[in-house]
């Protein structure tokens, strides 16, 4: 290191040594911390280092134990002049003396069982002076340790009494353990498996994911089967999964053609080739809820084979369009009942030439979905033409304002009014036209009407007087004096449907509501319940929030009969708990569906046969369990 | 009005002769036939115990049949598995399902 550094080399050379020097150090260095070098170590001593237990450190410890045991021994041992091994012996003797006081029957089997016994215990014996002896090499502390942790090996070749039969046998991994805890010998081992089997239970029968998601699924739409499906339905699928071989229907009622057509509209299966299937000359109804595939050429063609149609409902008719509209008024199709689905390409003009050429006879109109034509133009010549109309349903028509709400009121035939208008409207408009064609309604249904408030309410109170469905929903205005004020001595008889969904404060900083109740609340509630409970059959009141407990508890409280409600909503009211649709069950005899969505204090409620409770927590488990309905729960 | 209890079993005959000797209970799972062989009334086949359906062929019939005992057996058990039907009845039998009520 002192030399001399002359050349580039030399300088080089002289970094080497530096370099070999200091790893030399460091190498010295750990082995001094680390003084031995390790052999491959066992898992559990790999473990047991990386949670910073030391195995060797265990073991010395144990050795030591074992050390100072043996030399208390020792001490002990020449204290009485004797060694281990002659204590051992002894050991021997004696139980050999025990063995000869027994019978002669016994003692043979004893004593090799004695025998056995001794074996292994000298065995144990010997291995554990070898360990105590053996050094402290590295090898051997993993195997201390190791030992000292595995089981001990059944040894083969035991032998027992069977504790059931009494039997001799030879010992196997495989023997039970009886009653009383002592070994079963072959035959008695399997014998009790079997029992053990035997007693298990029944397994559930496996049900294919399919199956049970079809399960789910109608239960979902409410349908709860018991027994099997009628030959009709079984056979209507066997149809539709069969559509493309099918080639006609021949003579199938119509009765059946509309399930089939639900079924394969569902599927997406309505094509230009099923389409023909639907259509024959004697028909006058023609159904299709899924027109996606249809073109111009295939509506112009149900016209052209079915030139009678009365009844005519198309959804998602997107192809309809002039021309179709066009045939109709030239062949003078006699259409009395009109539904259609987002007919987007028929103009207004046409709309105007359809109503003045066959509004005369249209009875039933329902249009839904249009967002490019049909404004309050042509509903104007639609109320001025079509003055027989009896239903009429105008959902999500875009373009119908106020003013179509007022042009309605000249329709004095209407019995059936359904509406959802897209835009706000106003109140009063609205209460007008309840009060002047009112009184021949007996469907009223007003969705989403946010701006409607307790002037509509008190319209439908006094005009109304024929309802038996009424509908009104989404809305914030409408109080619950309002719906009080509306179903107290109301001279219309009790209704059959009921929707009142929604109707609640949407003031989320006051989760209780306002002072005065706004939306159906507990006293609108008992007074609905008070009118229409003896003739209603559906109730629809999810969201409602504002409906205390003690008001359901009074309503459904298992005494009070609702003979008709077969279908309750009452989703998203979280005070409804497992008592209040227990009492359900017992208040509606002939309920057969609850939507409980949201409801998260009911659980575990035994539901009657024959009824859908949907969507309640663990609804997977079993929905419909079979019992009575006086199952209790009081 | 015979007062001695019906016998337990009818007999179905196909419009093409064949006769279906079946229990009264799996008979009357079926409306049309039900009411054909309602004791009170005075139909001949309540009577005799015999209906002859001249609409249905012997094959229909007989799936009708397997339906009738397949309903019975299945009355009250839950996710009861469809019957099979072979592709080629399937229309007819549908015709015949709406006839019988079943």
């Amino acid at each position: 290191m002192m030399r001399l550094i002359r050349s580039r080399e030399d300088a080089i050379v002289v970094l080497r040594c530096r370099i070999e020097m200091y790893v030399a150090e460091k190498m010295s260095g750990r082995r001094a911390a680390n003084n031995r070098i390790r052999g491959p170590q066992s898992a559990l001593t790999d473990f047991l280092a990386s949670n910073n237990i030391s195995a060797a450190q265990i073991s010395a410890e144990y050795d030591r134990r074992q050390r100072e045991a043996r030399q208390r021994e020792q001490e002990e041992a020449l204290a009485n002049g004797e060694t281990i091994e002659q204590e051992h012996d002894n050991e021997q003797e004696k139980d050999e003396e025990s063995v000869e006081i027994e019978t002669a029957a016994q003692k043979k089997r004893k004593r090799q069982q004695e025998a056995t016994v001794s074996k292994i215990k000298k065995g144990k014996a010997v291995k554990k002076q070898k360990k105590s002896k053996g050094d402290d090499s590295d090898g051997g502390d993993s195997d201390v340790a190791w030992d000292m942790y595995t089981k001990k090996k059944p040894l083969p070749g035991q032998l027992e009494n069977c504790e059931e039969c009494n039997k001799r046998f030879t010992v196997t991994p495989y023997s039970k353990t009886g009653p009383e805890g002592g070994l079963l010998c072959v035959k008695c081992s399997k014998e009790r498996t079997a029992q053990e089997k035997k007693n298990q239970k029944p397994k559930k029968q496996v049900v294919s994911r399919d199956k049970r998601r079809q399960v789910q699924s109608n239960l979902l739409d409410g349908i709860v089967q018991i027994g099997a499906k009628s030959l009709q339905d079984i056979c209507i699928k066997a149809v539709a999964n069969n559509i493309h071989d099918i080639d006609e229907f021949g003579d199938l009622p119509q009765e059946l053609l509309d399930p089939l057509s639900q079924i394969l509209s569902r599927r997406r299966a309505i094509t230009s080739r099923t389409l023909d299937l639907f259509l024959r000359p004697d028909l006058d109804t023609i159904d299709l809820y899924d027109c996606g595939k249809l073109e111009t050429e295939d509506y112009i063609k149900i016209f052209s084979v079915v030139p009678n149609v009365r009844n005519l409902n198309l959804r998602n008719a997107g192809q309809f369009k002039d021309e179709v509209i066009d045939y109709i008024v030239e062949r003078d199709v006699p259409i009395r009942s009109l539904q259609l689905e987002a007919a987007n390409l028929v103009s207004n003009d046409k709309w105007i030439q359809f109503f003045m050429k066959c509004g005369e006879r249209l009875e039933f109109l329902k249009l839904t979905w249009l967002d490019y034509s049909m404004d309050d133009d042509a509903f104007s010549h639609l109320v001025r033409y079509c003055p027989n109309l009896k239903r009429l349903k105008l959902k999500k028509c875009f373009r119908l304002t106020d003013a179509a709400l007022n042009a309605m009121k000249e329709l004095k035939h209407l019995e059936r009014l359904s509406l959802r208008f897209p835009t706000s409207t106003s109140s009063v408009n609205l209460a007008e036209l309840i009060s002047s064609i009112g009184p021949n309604l007996r469907t009223l249904s007003l969705e989403n009407f946010t701006d409607a408030d307790d002037d509509v309410l008190s319209a439908i109170h006094t005009s109304c007087t024929q309802l038996q469905k009424l509908r009104l929903t989404e809305n914030d205005c409408c109080t619950d004096a309002g719906f009080v004020g509306l179903f107290t001595e109301w001279s219309n008889p009790p209704l059959a449907f009921i929707d009142l969904s929604s109707n609640r404060s949407v003031d989320y900083s006051q989760p209780d509501g306002p002072e005065e109740p706004i939306g159906l609340a507990s006293a609108g509630f008992e007074a609905l319940m008070e009118h229409s409970g003896s003739r209603l059959e559906r109730l629809d009141i999810p969201s409602c929030r504002h409906i205390t407990y003690e008001s359901f508890s009074n309503i459904f409280d298992g005494k009070q009969q609702y003979p008709l409600l077969k279908d309750i909503n009452i989703s998203f009211l979280t005070k409804i708990d497992t008592a209040i649709v227990a009492g359900m069950f017992r208040s509606c005899p002939q309920l057969i569906k609850v939507t409980a969505f949201g409801c998260f204090t009911v659980t575990d409620v035994a539901v009657p046969k024959g009824v859908a409770l949907i969507g309640v927590p663990n609804a997977q488990d079993s929905i419909v369990q079979e019992g009575d309905v006086d199952a209790d729960y009081f | 009005m015979n007062t001695t209890p019906p016998s337990p079993y009818v007999t179905l005959i196909s419009s093409d002769g064949f006769e279906f000797i079946i229990s009264r209970d799996a008979a009357c799972v079926a409306g049309t036939v039900k009411k054909m062989l309602d004791p009170q009334s005075n139909f001949a086949e309540a009577i005799s115990g015999v209906c002859t359906l001249g609409t249905i062929n012997g094959v229909v019939l007989e799936k009708v049949c397997e339906y009738l005992y397949y309903n019975l057996k299945h009355r009250d058990a839950k996710d009861v598995p469809d019957m099979e039907i072979p592709p080629e009845l399937c229309l007819e039998l549908l015709m015949a399902a709406d006839y019988l009520h079943v």
